[in-house]
């Protein structure tokens, strides 16, 4: 085998090998063809920006303090200083954990759910960003800073109770993203305008409408093909010996930390990245918009002016079902080298003026910043995109050189500036705007739907039908009376079931989860009654994982008796109820529901295994997601830990199992490093459980160890493939040589691509060899002896 | 209708395996596993021992004795567990994959089940029910069936169930077998 297997091409990647002589000695004795020079480069190895893309990612998502598991060994990005990672042990670890149980996914999921901030800038601002080497303009300058917000941001409850955060985030969102659903009724394509593009006409039409829609995320297969990317890269940096400890996970314990992989994480985090805008619930829907304006501008005011008149209800007005009275946050941009500071200062003492706390002058360098400049500073990495923006991202990585690496500089000085202007946007106006708004919602919109009126207003809309027209002749009849306009599918922002829904919106993102779940519980009867039932099924979903999220003990009875069931609810009329079928979003809510569970300490986990097969069951996900939830499953059984000295009501051979399985599954896949891992994991649940630990594993039964054997062979097989038979560390393997010799010429003179195909089939033939193979090296004398059992 | 049947000492060594398919409704009493089915089942009674084991140590549901059949006791995917546990701590585990039709996965096919989860069982939805009375009662009976067989084997002096020994009495198999064509 050939080390072509390594460098299986992507499709849209343009052939840009360079021959390495090292490399190809061995396959050139094996076949040599002029196919094989071509297409057995590791063209990756050539790349560093490319491998600290991946690795920055993945440590990213692996990102736990001081596990030091996920640490890559390439080039270490000059913005890892501002890597979230160092941020993730905060104030809000809940007491109380099981062993073993980290609340990364917690913190995930409360940073994912984050307000979302529209930004708005006028031409000048743009060409200004432009010309400091940032095409995505000011948003893309904005972006990475609101992810994380320096220093604590103190949050006040409805209660009054203040809470101090120092992972509170803002997601600085374009004006018109996250527009992207399909079923968004009534929403014409081509209103998806990204700010930036929008402004610069036609001139570059392929991206301005490929890149509104990348950004939007709740798109799983996207989701899948991302960490295929990834699994691909560390499949392959593995077997060159490049980054040896990239996600290299060697101390493998049956539970806890190391048992989530990181890809898992990294699945997660896309699949709660770019939250579209939808009617059904309001977490995308901004909270606030900044509009700047550049002090270049003869006349900003007036440029303000027009730029709000836009947004507010010009042609960057959002849809009819999106509340449009959110907050607007003015910004005059001021360039240190050209702008005249005084001026800019009464310009920005006359905003002031008319717009109180809500503006900033925001004060930037207009030339462009290298990377050997004094102090520059590499434009941090976005944690949060979506997984079609990272794609993106890596092909752009992938198609470029190593000298010109594409990541913008930015100086120290435009650095703090834009932390302050995102520190005070968020500390003193946007997160204050929040809590005003859930206060006043809260007053006059819950109390009174709580209150004794509220109540019996409900009963009385339930019951209208039955006076007026009993057999409900007409379909209209049943509508009138409730807020809901069924034929278009949404509520208007001003009814107050949608008021409701995002004051509960609101308090899950400011982290009140208590009021949020209240809300969400009472929305849901509503919802219910009138037969709307995407809202419906969200407001299930937030109820429970509100419920979950709150990190007071609950008991196992309420936890069976409602949140099972909203989450059953949700899931359910996410996915079957009439035409509203939205597999994301039922996705979401058992992946989501089924790690806070797991959370929950052994009681919960068979419920969380429960929801993870559900997973599995329903299809909700493709061959990638599949096999990382499989081993989710199993991680789930082994969160599970059994009382008294025998253990009693363990998992260990169901979270075996379930690890066997996954490793199968990641064979299928072609992926030996992940199956070898589950497949370990697998053998350490199987060897505490059958306590004869010394020495060999040996299962319990004789097919289950034949089965293990089997998968270790095609893995060993699997690896070598990839490796092309680089180490000769396996002694005698003329066998299979010969096989995929052979195998390999007759597919020489197809395409790169077609040819990996090939190869996946061409890892049969060697298994089914096996026990006449010498490579059995793992498998005991003993064993082979009473392999005929039977 | 597919079955494999295991009985399990108490170490977690298999101790006899039978695998065979209904007889019922003109069944040819072969087993239908495929390839990729037929290597997981070890598995999946393997794993069920963790139920049987909470089953078996966990509070009585019943009260007074506590029973020998545990009735159906896990599930994994389509594949469903019965359970009967012996004075010794020996497990007969039974694995039943309905035939696709009676899961409800393919649409039409006859009502050619067999009487676990055959005409009682399929009710009037034709989905399998493990749960139904009239499959719990075939179970059992087959479960009656061998346990009595195994009661007659393990009295036999030169086999020992504490070493792990495999039954190899060709007596016992054909009693199995015959247990399961008679009720499964």
């Amino acid at each position: 085998m050939t080390p072509s297997q390594d460098a299986t091409p992507l499709p849209l990647q343009p052939p840009q090998y360079s021959a390495t002589a090292d490399s190809s000695i061995i396959l050139l004795k094996q076949r040599p063809s002029p196919a094989t020079t071509l297409d057995s480069l590791p063209y990756r190895r050539s790349n560093p920006s490319l491998s600290t893309l991946f690795a920055s990612t993945a440590s990213l998502s692996g990102s736990h303090p001081g596990s030091g598991t996920a640490t890559p060994t390439t080039s270490v990005v000059p913005g890892s200083v501002f890597s979230p990672g160092s941020r993730q042990n905060g104030t809000q670890s809940p007491g109380g954990l099981p062993l073993g149980l980290s609340d990364k996914y917690r913190n995930l999921i409360q940073r994912a759910f984050a307000p979302h901030v529209a930004v708005l800038a006028d031409a000048d601002t743009e060409a200004l960003l432009r010309g400091k080497g940032l095409e995505g303009g000011f948003l893309q300058l904005l972006r990475p800073f609101g992810e994380s917000v320096t220093g604590k941001v103190t949050i006040r409850d409805s209660v009054g109770a203040s809470r101090s955060w120092d992972d509170f985030g803002v997601r600085f969102v374009g004006v018109a993203d996250g527009l992207g659903l399909p079923t968004v009724p009534g929403r014409s394509p081509e209103l998806r305008i990204d700010t930036a593009n929008g402004q610069r006409d036609g001139g570059r039409p392929s991206s301005s409408s490929t890149r509104p829609r990348t950004r939007t995320g709740g798109n799983v297969p996207q989701i899948e093909e991302l960490v295929e990317r990834h699994l691909r890269f560390s499949e392959e940096s593995q077997h060159h010996g490049m980054a040896n400890d990239y996600l290299d996970h060697r101390d493998i314990g049956p539970q806890g930390e190391s048992s989530s992989s990181p890809f898992y994480t990294l699945y997660l985090r896309r699949l709660l990245s770019g939250l579209p805008i939808v009617p059904h619930e309001t977490f995308a829907h901004p909270v606030a918009c900044v509009i700047a304006v550049s002090s270049r501008n003869p006349d900003p005011t007036e440029e303000l002016r027009r730029l709000y008149a836009r947004q507010h209800d010009g042609d960057l007005r959002l849809p009819q079902w999106v509340e449009n009275e959110y907050l607007r946050y003015y910004v005059l941009v001021h360039e240190e080298e050209t702008g005249d500071i005084a001026k800019s200062n009464q310009m920005f003492e006359k905003m002031k003026r008319h717009f109180g706390l809500h503006c900033h002058l925001l004060r930037l360098k207009s030339q462009q910043c290298i990377p050997s400049d004094d102090d520059s500073v590499a434009l941090p990495a976005c944690e949060w995109i979506s997984a079609g923006e990272e794609i993106d991202e890596i092909r752009k990585h992938e198609t470029a050189d190593d000298i010109t690496n594409p990541t913008p500089y930015l100086p120290d000085s435009d650095v703090t500036a834009i932390r302050t202007f995102v520190r005070e946007l968020v500390a003193q106006s946007v997160v204050p705007n929040m809590e005003r708004m859930v206060a006043t919602w809260n007053e006059q919109v819950l109390a009174r739907r709580r209150g004794l009126s509220g109540r019996f207003m409900s009963l009385s809309k339930r019951w209208t039908p039955f006076g007026s027209s009993r057999n409900s002749s007409s379909p209209t009849v049943g509508s009138s009376n409730s807020n809901y306009d069924s034929l278009q599918g949404f509520y208007r922002p001003d009814a107050p079931e949608a008021q409701m829904r995002k004051l509960a919106d609101y308090c899950f993102m400011l982290r009140d989860w208590k009021l949020a779940l209240s809300t969400y519980d009472i929305l849901r009867t509503d919802f219910n009654n009138d037969k709307a039932w995407r809202y419906y099924a969200g407001a299930a979903e937030m109820a429970a994982l509100s419920a979950l999220m709150s990190t007071a003990p609950m008991s196992s009875k309420t936890r069976t008796e409602n949140i099972d069931s909203w989450i059953e609810a949700a899931s359910y009329s996410y996915t079957d109820r009439q035409r509203s079928a939205a597999p994301y979003y039922a996705l979401r809510t058992l992946a989501l529901g089924l790690e806070l569970l797991r959370l929950r300490g052994s009681s919960a986990a068979d419920d969380a295994a429960l929801w993870a097969s559900r997973i599995l069951e329903t299809n909700l996900v493709g061959d990638v997601g599949h096999a990382l939830f499989t081993e989710r499953v199993s991680a789930c059984y082994a969160a599970r830990t059994g009382i008294g000295s025998m253990k009693l009501g363990s998992r260990k051979r169901k979270a075996a199992m379930w690890s066997v399985m996954a490793a199968e599954n990641w064979l299928k896949l072609n992926k030996a490093l992940q199956a070898e891992k589950c497949l370990d994991r697998a053998l350490m649940l199987y060897d505490v459980n059958t306590e004869n630990g010394e020495g060999v594993v040996k299962l319990p039964m004789q097919q289950m160890q034949a089965f293990i054997n089997e998968i270790r062979q095609q893995i060993l097989a699997l690896r070598l493939a990839n490796r092309g038979y680089h180490d000769g560390e396996d002694e005698g393997t003329e066998v299979e040589q010969s096989l995929m010799v052979e195998e390999a010429t007759e597919t020489l003179d197809k395409s790169p691509r077609g040819n990996r195909k090939s190869l996946i089939g061409a890892a049969a033939p060697p298994i089914d060899v096996g026990p006449l193979s010498p490579m059995l090296e793992r498998r005991e004398g003993e064993e082979k002896k009473d392999d005929q059992f039977e | 209708m597919s079955y494999h049947f295991t009985i399990l000492g108490p170490l977690d060594n298999p101790l006899f395996t039978h695998e065979f398919g209904t007889s019922r409704s003109g069944g040819d009493g072969v087993s239908r596993f495929t390839t990729a089915e037929r290597a997981l089942n070890p598995f999946i009674l393997h794993s069920a021992l963790d139920i049987v084991e909470e089953v078996q140590w966990g509070p009585s549901t019943s009260s007074g004795s506590a029973p020998m059949y545990l009735k159906h006791i896990d599930k994994y995917q389509n594949n469903f567990i019965s359970c009967w546990i012996t004075g010794g701590n020996v497990k007969f585990l039974l694995l039943t994959r309905p035939r696709d039709e009676a899961l409800g996965l393919t649409s039409g096919g006859g009502q050619r089940g067999s009487l676990a989860g055959g005409r009682g069982a399929l009710g009037g939805q034709g989905v399998y029910n493990p749960t139904s009375p009239a499959t719990e009662e075939a179970v059992k009976n087959f479960f009656v069936d061998v346990y009595e067989g195994w009661v007659k084997t393990i009295m036999n002096p030169f086999y020992a169930v504490g070493n792990g020994d495999v039954v190899k009495s060709p007596v016992f198999r054909a009693r199995v077998a015959q247990a399961a064509k008679k009720y499964l």
